[in-house]
């Protein structure tokens, strides 16, 4: 698991650049400066925080189980590897 | 082509379509054509849970408190939630199994349909507790036009479907006239029908439980009828679930990763896709207004929850190519996601107020006079 690497960067279209926090999902780090995702079951199953993931690589340590397209990732089970810029729904 | 419950020819099932290939032989999982059905059975399984498990006791006093208007709003989408789980428990089963072609999807289906019996039976563990005889509850469900008008335009699809393929397994392709009329049956015909007909059940699942979903957890909210807001948790996590299933099928149709041929129909039916979603948003609209016909409830209104349901159709309809046609951008009701995490559904008997649990355990209620006898 690279999670835990600090100081990775998530640029947030149309709201402002975050730093990834180590050891928390890609949602909980976004949530801890107050920009809202839309979120059901911060599981992998669900696909309500199904997101566009516009540069850079995430990971999840366990398969996510809803439908997301190639350019599109679930923050409440991956984390990123690198810096990434994404756009919320 | 006659169903036959074991085919004997020795079919890769690596290389059927999902649908309308050959019957399902072996019920294997060690391999999957579309491994994401077998996920989805494990995770379903997973969520086993029993309606005898909450305890809905207090929602019987709590009941008793709520104004005539909060009583219709609540019983009237516990009758709306046993129509549409009554439809679900048993369609997937009876329009899909005898057109599935790959044993991972197969299988799916029946855990998916036998889940939403669950649900069913937790409606009357619910109404049991509320009324004595809940049979007034039940009977009106086939006499409320409001609950009609919704039942007739979600089993259609599915009753068209039932309908031609049950033509196709006895004569086949071809023109057939039956009682003076004429069904022209061809596979592009009973594919589309297939394809229409999944479109309602995602919609079904997407949306049309989240009217009363949001009343039961404006309820919760107040602290008021929380057995019942228990279950409706363990309901919606497995609806979830449920539409992810369907969001998966036709994604993999529209993106020419199973049947080429329905990549071809679904880019040929987007509109009536598209028609099937809008459809049923309007009438979750309709049922709001009939919900709050006879007066508001605490937390909530007409307007929010038709705003909700705009913002809860733009996410499931872009999820499956649909585009988001209503201009909402943020959640109306931020504190349904509270509700719909799953984190926050107990499950652990020890967690959850399970009477059986509890029986010859501990009695938490004590009174005075269980001290009456006590000397020292």
């Amino acid at each position: 698991m690279s999670n835990n690497k600090d100081s990775l960067q998530v640029n947030i279209k149309q709201h402002k650049t975050v730093l990834h926090q180590p050891q928390r999902t890609l949602l909980e780090s976004i949530e801890v400066h107050q920009i809202d995702v839309h979120f059901h079951c911060r599981e992998g199953y669900c696909g309500a925080c199904r997101t566009k993931l516009l540069s850079g690589k995430v990971e999840y340590p366990n398969f996510p189980l809803a439908y997301i397209d190639d350019d599109e990732i679930l923050p409440c089970c991956c984390y990123p590897t690198t810096d990434i810029e994404i756009e919320l729904a | 082509m006659k169903y036959t419950t074991f085919n004997q020819i020795n079919n890769n099932p690596l290389t059927e379509p999902m649908f309308f290939g050959n019957p399902v032989n072996v019920a294997r999982y060690d391999q999957q054509k579309h491994q994401i059905f077998e996920k989805l059975i494990e995770k379903q399984i997973s969520f086993f849970w029993r309606p005898e498990e909450v305890d809905v006791s207090k929602d019987r006093v709590d009941f008793q408190k709520l104004s005539e208007s909060e009583k219709h709003i609540f019983i009237s989408n516990l009758k709306y939630q046993t129509l549409l789980d009554s439809i679900q428990g048993r369609s997937p089963n009876i329009a899909f199994l005898p057109i599935i072609s790959i044993p991972e999807l197969e299988t799916w289906v029946e855990t998916w349909s036998f889940f939403e019996t669950i649900h069913s039976r937790s409606y009357t563990h619910i109404l049991r507790n509320l009324f004595g005889d809940p049979s007034s509850i039940f009977n009106d469900i086939v006499e409320n036009q409001e609950i009609k008008k919704r039942a007739s335009d979600i089993s259609k699809y599915y009753d068209d479907l039932i309908f031609a393929t049950q033509l196709w397994q006895t004569l086949g392709e071809g023109s057939h006239t039956i009682n003076g009329v004429t069904h022209i049956i061809s596979m592009r015909e009973l594919k589309k029908k297939l394809y229409l007909c999944m479109n309602s059940v995602n919609a079904l699942e997407a949306i049309r439980f989240y009217v009363s979903f949001a009343c039961t957890f404006a309820f919760a909210e107040r602290e008021l009828m929380e057995g019942n807001s228990k279950i409706i948790r363990l309901i919606a996590r497995d609806e979830n679930l449920h539409l992810t299933s369907t969001q998966h099928i036709i994604n993999l149709w529209a993106k020419g990763k199973d049947d080429p041929e329905m990549a071809e129909i679904a880019e040929e039916c987007k509109e009536e896709a598209t028609q099937i979603f809008l459809n049923a948003v309007q009438q979750e609209k309709e049922w709001a207004a009939y919900l709050f016909q006879q007066g508001s409830m605490i937390g909530l209104n007409k307007e929010i929850l038709c705003q909700y349901v705009e913002f809860i159709a733009n996410h499931r309809m872009s999820a499956i190519g649909l585009g988001q046609p209503f201009d909402i951008k943020s959640n109306p009701l931020p504190w349904m996601n509270n509700y719909l995490n799953s984190d926050n559904v107990q499950v652990a008997p020890q967690e959850s107020e399970i009477s059986s649990y509890l029986v010859g355990q501990i009695d938490s209620e004590v009174n005075a006079d269980d001290f009456g006898d006590f000397d020292l």
